[in-house]
């Protein structure tokens, strides 16, 4: 590796072991995925190969046409210029011909002509860019030389449809050239090796693992209150440790303080600003719905070591390196091992740094989870990413890609999408379906002309009407936007986006609290709401739709070890020590839960018969698992139930007593005709419908409107759903309507985990306790807000109850 | 369900509407028609059906009751003109011998020209006899001991009950001498009231009308 040591040298680093195997690798002419940590040059690792095949190839003969050689595909914009940074020092530093430009939704119209007219030697670009790219007139022509194509933060695609992109991109490109080299760059996830097998699709040879031999240093430390409550109340204790939280951003240079919502993430910021007004000009607040601008701002202050802290979302999870921030604070449950390592790793940048981290929880419960979160890290317990299949919205949208540039052949294109991890299971007659779906609209929609947008023309399927093309190009991608309404002071500066239905529930003279401002709302006009600084101290903080995550199978997992390891007396930790008067009192109610032992808690009071079931299996699984006990439980009376959860367990409270022992002793959690009774107690249609919103939009059937024009959500949501009644009534073997369905089981519902669940249940001890009242561990489910409901009763019995009730009540 | 107002027997049907035996006079209110077809004009191309049920509910709502007179009070159309319109006035001329009213709601902004030539008589504000006023939106002011019937609140009324249990049903809501019918139309949403003290609430359930 000539240039590699070359400039190693020069910079007076030494290689790391997993660069050097990288290196040797790549000039073997293979493929592979490398996992590696962030801050130890794995950008290195992959790029002095690509260089050195370019050195070498150079020797031989300089091949005509263009000149691009390789394309640097990254999640997020932010990266990309950093990347493009290192790679240009290099050919700097070595003097080479090999020139890299950005190509991302920020390139001018004019950079890109003239990147058109002279291909650079390497482009860095999001997945969006490249489907742009494909939906380029004459696109053969710009990647017939190229040789490299490496996907940085693969894990991070991977479980989302950007991940399917990046396999149809690849599927085409592997067409133009067989020998393509494929590389992936990934943190540690439970599966790699599927990553990798994912990435490389079907039928490419020669592809490797290369694990980097480097651990981060995490140090997790857990904030404790000065009390602990033994009956603790969701949401409750978050701020009461606010200045604890204070405190540790006092302590250090520069803090990250992590929350899971931009709820939480505005809250925060708004307190730590009320107790600390010193605070004022260096801390900052970053979240998705503000404007690019100001969160580019912070970015930067962040880079310069002007900030003592910013509050953030998962908005920061990724991106550039902040070299001053050495702290990072984790406010409420992380949900996963992984995301929570992965924020862990934004502070302590240099190389052998230790990353600290600490854990607020925001109810005495969930102090546990810091327990479960270090066991995981010291046992490298990570979750696995679970990839999209039969994604049938994304490759209706490919397909009109490829008809839009150049055109297809249906033989051609089903190879090429049949090789791809997410298309191998689609056959001839489902893609011929997709064909006919582009072309004539399908049963349903063929008398409208707007959905037949593909025509078949010499034995090639293209677009020839400019409008269908320029309307599919700028509606492509896989992200939909719940679209928002724009905020902006009335002077016109963009302060950032809130939900509509927030913004339309405000009159005008209503203060509400967003990025950080007490902010005035003027009026409303189209999709902008237009405000101005209030000096009113009370505002409503909004809060944005989107669902909440539950806790990862790793980390219950973990949980329920832990839960375990103190039921032994093992040694155990401070969080476990620090919860014992919790889990004595618990004890002392009823009995706790661990490993081998289920805990279902009956408890009746005034509102009815409660059922406790502690599974520690995530909010969602509990959803499921709740309306199939729902439903079994209804063979026995006609019954209606109340329906809460957490992520912890689940209640199901009725205002009839519930026959839960003889249930238990009649297979109540039998893991037989589990899909069956999913399918009676689940409204899977109701799912579905929400689901086919983003589905029927990414498929190009709703046309989210022209950029910075959005058509307001409610229509989109309107018309989606129209949609989907229309399917549903006449097309039930539509491929999008099936795929919304098979996306609740795997998604939603979590089939795969719930069934497991099931059959983990069957082996576990079923305890039934009778407290008198509740318990530590019911409290927090007790005090829930969401419910859901399931009924067998006839509607009209219960209308003629509660009204029965009511009279009851009156008498009195 | 039957009650008596002012000496008058009124029948509250669970289909959404109210007959007055007596005179043979049908209430309805918000139907709402056309809003599938503004939504596909807005540049959202819906292929509907939902407007046929509606229809469907009507026609034999008005085999059931035979009435003579049908009385819209109000958001009859949803829209300015489009086709459904033309549907809905060749709907109409499959009764021949019924008089159609429409008392002019919010929604209403057909112009003129499109109701000239239909068998809709249409007032602009209110309708009138001895014992009762029919408006679109509730009367502030109510002379005498008139009911005013009128619809454009879309009632609804949720009943709670133990165990945390809420039913959310259509209802026809009578207070201080104003009986708010509910939305006849599928494309519409309810408006949940508040049971005052000297109310009267008539929830629909399925196919029952029940005082609660």
């Amino acid at each position: 590796m000539r240039a590699a040591s070359e400039w190693f040298k020069l910079q007076q680093w030494k290689p790391h072991a997993f660069q050097k195997e990288t290196w040797h690798s790549i000039a073997a002419g293979n493929s592979g995925l490398l996992n590696a940590p962030t801050g130890f040059g794995k950008t290195y690792a992959i790029w002095f190969g690509v260089i050195q095949h370019f050195i070498d190839a150079k020797k031989k003969v300089k091949k005509p046409g263009s000149n691009l050689h390789c394309l640097w595909i990254t999640p997020l914009r932010a990266l990309s210029k950093e990347i493009e940074n290192a790679t240009n020092k290099v050919s700097l530093d070595l003097n080479l011909p090999y020139k890299i430009a950005l190509r991302t939704g920020d390139t001018s119209a004019g950079e890109r002509a003239k990147q058109k007219r002279k291909m650079p030697e390497a482009l860095i670009t999001t997945p969006e860019s490249v489907h742009l790219m494909l939906a380029q007139k004459g696109y053969l022509e710009v990647f017939q030389n190229l040789e490299f194509i490496i996907v940085d933060e693969w894990h991070e695609l991977l479980g989302s449809k950007r991940g399917v992109q990046i396999e149809l991109a690849l599927s085409c490109f592997k067409t133009l050239n067989p020998n393509l080299k494929i590389w992936g760059i990934s943190a540690t996830i439970g599966n790699l090796q599927e990553a990798k097998e994912i990435l490389m699709g079907d039928k490419h040879q020669n592809s490797v693992l290369i694990k980097a031999d480097i651990k981060k240093k995490i140090l997790v430390e857990t904030v404790f209150p000065d009390v602990l409550e033994k009956f603790p109340w969701a949401g409750h204790l978050g701020l009461r440790l606010g200045a604890k939280v204070l405190e540790i951003i006092h302590n250090n240079n520069s803090t990250l303080v992590f929350t899971n919502t931009r709820f939480m993430a505005e809250t925060w910021f708004r307190f730590l600003l009320d107790a600390d007004p010193n605070l004022a000009g260096i801390l900052a607040l970053h979240h998705g719905s503000l404007s690019e601008e100001t969160r580019k701002w912070v970015e930067d202050a962040l880079h310069d070591g002007y900030l003592k802290a910013v509050v953030c979302t998962s908005s920061l999870d990724l991106g550039v390196d902040f070299r001053p921030v050495d702290t990072v604070v984790q406010i409420g449950s992380p949900k996963g091992i992984a995301r929570f390592m992965q924020r862990a790793g934004r502070s302590g940048h240099q190389p052998g740094a230790t990353s600290k981290i600490y854990f607020v929880p925001t109810h005495s419960m969930e102090i546990i989870e810091g327990s479960a979160m270090r066991y995981s890290i010291e046992n490298n317990k990570m979750e696995s990413r679970i990839p999209f299949i039969r994604s049938f919205d994304v490759l209706l949208q490919y397909m009109v890609t490829r008809a839009v540039s150049d055109g297809f052949t249906a033989r051609e294109l089903y190879d090429e999408i049949h090789s791809t991890h997410c298309f191998n299971s689609v056959s001839l007659q489902e893609f011929e379906w997709c064909i006919s779906f582009l072309t004539t609209g399908g049963k349903s929609l063929y008398a409208y002309d707007d959905f037949r947008k593909v025509v078949y023309e010499d034995g090639i399927y293209k677009v020839v009407d400019k409008r269908i093309a320029s309307l599919h190009r700028l509606s492509m991608g896989t992200i939909v936007s719940s679209s928002a309404m724009t905020v902006k002071f009335l002077g016109g500066k963009w302060i950032g986006s809130i939900e509509e239905n927030f913004i339309s529930r405000l009159k005008p003279g209503n203060v509400f609290w967003f990025a950080g401002k007490n902010l005035e709302l003027i009026m409303v006009k189209d999709m902008n709401a237009l405000v101005r600084i209030s000096k009113s101290k009370n505002g409503i903080i909004p809060s944005w739709a989107g669902g909440k995550m539950p806790l990862s199978t790793q980390l219950a997992a973990s949980i329920r070890h832990q839960l375990n390891a103190y039921h032994k007396g093992e040694k155990f930790d401070r969080e476990l020590k620090f919860l014992q008067p919790l889990f004595e009192e618990q004890e002392r109610r009823s009995i706790l839960p661990d490993e081998n032992r289920l805990l279902i808690e009956k408890i009746n009071t005034k509102e009815g018969c409660h059922i406790f079931v502690y599974a520690f299996e995530g909010r969602y699984v509990h959803e499921g698992m709740a309306a199939i006990m729902a439903n079994r439980l209804s063979l026995f009376k006609p019954i209606t139930f109340s329906i809460a959860m957490n992520d912890y367990g689940f209640e199901l409270l009725s205002d009839q007593d519930i026959p839960i022992e003889e249930a238990v002793d009649s297979d109540l959690f039998s893991s037989e005709h589990l899909n069956e009774d999913i399918l009676k107690s689940v409204n899977t249609t109701e799912m579905a419908r929400r689901r086919f919103r983003d589905i029927a939009s990414i498929a190009g059937l709703v046309f989210t409107g022209y950029p910075g024009k959005h058509i307001k959500t409610r229509h989109l949501q309107a018309s989606a759903q129209l949609f989907f009644g229309v399917f549903m009534e006449h097309e039930k073997d539509n491929l999008l309507l099936k795929q919304a369905f098979d996306e609740v089981y795997d998604f939603q519902l979590e089939i795969v985990r719930l069934r497991n669940a099931f059959e983990r249940i069957e082996k576990q001890e079923i305890i039934i306790t009778h407290p008198s009242k509740p318990t530590p561990f019911s409290f927090p489910i007790f005090t829930g807000r969401w419910r859901e409901k399931f009924s067998s009763e006839d509607i009209e019995a219960r209308v003629m109850k509660i009204k029965e009730q009511i009279e009851k009540e009156n008498q009195k | 369900m039957k009650i008596t107002l002012n000496g008058i027997e009124l029948e509250l049907l669970p289909e959404k509407a109210i007959y007055i035996r007596d005179t043979k006079i049908l209430i309805i209110a918000d139907i709402h028609l056309g809003k599938t077809s503004h939504f596909r004009r807005n540049g959202i191309p819906i292929p509907g059906k939902s407007a046929e049920k509606d229809y469907e509910q009507l026609a034999k709502l008005i085999t059931k009751t035979l009435p003579e007179n049908i009385i819209f009070l109000g958001d009859l159309f949803h829209s300015d003109y489009n086709k459904e319109w033309d549907v809905f006035c060749a709907f109409m001329k499959q009764f021949p011998k019924l008089n159609f009213i429409l008392i002019k709601g919010n929604h209403d902004i057909l112009e003129e020209r499109h109701y000239k030539d239909t068998c809709l008589s249409v007032v602009e504000d209110r309708m009138e006899n001895e014992q009762f006023i029919f408006t679109h939106e509730p009367l502030k002011i109510i002379p005498g001991n008139k009911i005013n019937f009128c619809g454009h609140i879309h009632p609804g009324f949720t009943l709670i009950g133990k165990g945390l249990q809420r039913i959310t049903l259509p209802c026809f809501y009578f207070h201080k001498n104003i009986l708010i019918l509910p939305a006849f139309g599928s494309l519409t949403g309810l408006y949940l009231l508040e049971h005052e003290k000297d109310a009267a609430v008539f929830v629909i359930v399925k196919d029952k009308v029940i005082e609660v």
